[in-house]
């Protein structure tokens, strides 16, 4: 059993949609509210670590994309969870992974994910006058509207 | 009883690290009792420029994400492009890329031996790790015309080619460069001062670096066998293998000795290059659009593994262009471990993950119309010395 | 009276010829990649070996009589390098290394930019290059410096 098929077996129960994209990836898509359980899973099973949380904006199908890659080796399992872009939040995985704080920092301030219940909500790499409310990394994105008046 | 607390900010201009970051320790007397961090001084917004970029373009952006470890960002971009383009490099051009790589190794290790000494009070293996780096700085700049930031790396291979007087000095320098590794291996584990710094100093046990995610040097240094060029050989790795590097202490020493060990590993792979280079082609043609897809493209830069991931909406512009690098993968490991530590052993801890936070055109020298030189050599420049002197009086 | 005219004179001279002789240098990397930075750490290394002219680079902006920037200037970095460059005490000069240093390189647009040096605090010398080499950093400081000494150096 490879590693990947042992991650597709721990994620069963949440899996809502599983695809290979390349060749050692996997794809899972969970619902939002499922993220704390599945992270669980794979800690538990010692799965890998988390290598990275990724935001993506669509706003033509009006939701930001998050995608939670874990790394073991070789392969790369990433959990993707859409959220509605109005409002986005999604849970903290740092009472399971601590390590997440700076992504979840970053996934904050870049895509305004609000990740409730991340230890340091504080900004990690935008200025002190950055504009509260506005996102560079979104699509609609103006350069304008960052500067605080 | 509880005696008073202090909050010392560090930074973001601080004599220890060459690069803006601003950490906050709170201390018990010289016990760190809590750190924080703050970075975004050198943040400048390239993850959105690349989205406004051509493909191309955003090459020699990414490049300057770090000037260090250039070479490696370049390497993970083009590696991931041209899986979503399905382009054919040529096995040369991945050889070279391989070969730049280990260099870059090289000269970073280096770099941050040399820091690492300085952290620790012991500047005069700073300035003898910094001369025999010059060393490596040439060879550099004699494969692609530049001392930092190469750009050797292009969408579908490499843009220089070497030959074998090229390949010849570059034997050279690496044998002068081992016979030193040697030498400061030597050192690093018998002189006292340099053992009292670092000895025991910041451990990390196997679990906690699993746990905490830690990458690169630092987790090979507690027996976390993590290296992307062993793992997923990426490039040409898998006709130049490399052998992973491992120690068990988990301290600041074992950190230092696996830098150091791991540069034995690059000479024999960057001799084995030398001898074994594929004759062909060094550039493929690489399609000015990009077909849509997403990729995850990892690579080992000298911190630790490198994470790009990259997503294409078919046009000739990224829709998204992710970049994790080590150090933040590092970062908030150490955070944690600062606590309990002694005040004075910050500046070592931080610089043993060898954090980099920011992680083109050809060498320019400022020059009078009358020099005809383009390069100083060690006499001119000790003559140049006398002589502002001189007239200065 | 025409005494104490020479004694300033001589006073002024002694000074403009203390600080051209051996000025203190401090660095600040304002957003740069890196690349300038670890070059100026090159230059004081053996092979370049700056305090050959003289001049030594250290961390306190108050002691520092030439201030050495890199990089583009980003937003959180602003007011940094202003209150820095007000620490420093007078007679002070700013040299920008760099290609981001002088034009905001490849940077220009980014969002988090402001952009070159000079658009914050006044700069006297320019040496360019991604990154220019060590020795052009050092030839850089030593013009400033000669441009100094030409100038005299004012209270
Ligand atoms: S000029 Fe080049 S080397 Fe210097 S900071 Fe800018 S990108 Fe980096």
């Amino acid at each position: 059993m490879t590693a990947l098929e042992q991650a597709q077996g721990l994620l069963a129960a949440w899996a809502q949609e599983t695809r290979t994209p390349e060749a050692g990836r996997l794809d899972v898509v969970i619902a939002p509210e499922k993220l704390v359980a599945a992270t669980t899973a794979l800690f538990d099973a010692r799965w890998g670590y988390l290598a990275g949380i990724t935001g993506l904006d669509a706003p033509k199908s009006g939701q930001i994309e998050v995608l939670y890659h874990f790394c073991a080796g070789a392969y790369v399992l990433t959990l993707r969870i859409a959220l509605a872009r109005e409002k986005p939040s999604i849970a903290s995985i740092c009472s399971v992974i601590p390590a997440a704080s700076m992504f979840e920092r970053e996934l904050a301030e870049m895509f305004g994910v609000a990740v409730v219940g991340t230890p340091d909500p504080s900004r990690l790499f935008l200025p002190d006058d950055w504009q509260d409310g506005v996102y560079p990394l979104r699509k609609d994105f103006a350069e304008e509207a960052s500067h605080a008046e | 009883m509880p005696s008073e607390r202090f909050v010392i900010p560090i930074g973001p201009q601080h004599p220890a690290l060459k690069e803006p970051g601003h950490f906050e320790f709170s201390v018990e007397g010289e016990r760190v009792t809590g750190a924080t961090v703050r970075l975004g001084y050198a943040h400048r917004g390239i993850e959105k420029a690349c989205e406004e970029r051509n493909w191309v373009q955003s090459l020699y952006l990414l490049e300057r994400i770090c000037g260090i470890c250039s070479h490696i960002h370049t390497t993970a971009y083009c590696l991931g492009v041209e899986r979503l383009a399905g382009v054919e490099v040529p096995p040369r051009a991945q050889a070279i890329r391989v070969l730049i790589a280990e260099l870059e190794r090289v000269h970073s290790h280096l770099l941050w031996l040399g820091v690492a000494a300085h952290e620790a009070g012991f500047d005069t293996l700073f300035m003898y790790s910094w001369r025999d780096r010059e060393t490596v700085m040439d060879v550099l700049e004699g494969l692609t015309g530049n001392r930092v930031n190469y750009s050797a790396n292009v969408l579908g291979g490499v843009k220089y080619d070497l030959d074998e007087a090229r390949a010849e000095t570059i034997r050279k320098g690496v044998d002068y460069l081992e016979a030193r590794t040697y030498y400061y291996l030597e050192l690093v584990v018998h002189d006292p001062v340099f053992v009292q710094r670092t000895r025991g100093i910041g451990t990390v046990t196997r679990e906690q670096a699993e746990w905490l995610g830690l990458v690169g040097p630092a987790a090979r240094a507690s027996n976390v066998a993590r290296d992307l060029r062993v793992e997923s050989p990426y490039a040409a790795y898998d006709l130049f293998p490399v052998q992973m590097v491992l120690e068990t202490a988990g301290d600041l020493e074992a950190r230092v000795s696996v830098r150091l060990k791991e540069l034995f590993e690059s000479y024999r792979v960057i001799r084995t290059i030398l001898d074994k280079l594929p004759t062909g082609e060094i550039k493929g043609r690489m399609p000015k659009k990009v077909r849509e897809g997403e990729t995850v493209s990892r690579v080992e830069a000298p911190r630790g593994e490198l994470f790009y991931f990259i997503k294409s909406n078919g046009t000739d512009k990224a829709e998204r262009v992710k970049v994790r690098t080590p150090t933040l993968c590092n970062l908030a490991p150490m955070m944690t471990l600062a606590i309990g530590h002694q005040l004075a052993d910050m500046p070592m801890l931080l610089a043993g993950v060898d954090p980099c936070f920011s992680c083109n055109d050809r060498s320019i020298v400022v020059r009078n119309a009358q020099e005809a030189e383009t390069r100083w050599t060690w006499e001119q420049l000790r003559r140049y010395g006398i002589e502002v002197y001189k007239c200065k009086r | 009276m025409r005494l104490e005219e020479l004694w300033e004179q001589l006073e002024a001279r002694l000074a403009t010829w203390g600080r051209t002789h051996s000025p203190w240098a401090v660095h600040f990397n304002s957003g740069s990649c890196n690349g300038c930075d670890i070059e100026i750490l090159a230059t004081i290394t053996p092979r370049y070996d700056l305090e050959r002219f003289g001049v030594k680079i250290q961390g306190s902006p108050r002691h520092a009589d030439i201030l050495v920037c890199t990089g583009p200037v980003t937003r959180q970095a602003r007011e940094r390098l202003l209150r820095i460059y007000e620490q420093m005490p007078s007679p002070k000069f700013v040299l920008a290394v760099g290609t981001c240093a002088i034009s905001g390189g490849v940077f220009q647009g980014c969002y988090n930019v402001v952009g070159r040096v000079d658009a914050v605090i006044p700069v006297d010398m320019y040496v360019p290059g991604c990154p220019p080499r060590p020795e052009a950093i050092i030839d850089g400081i030593l013009k400033l410096l000669e441009k100094a000494q030409a100038e005299g150096v004012a209270t």
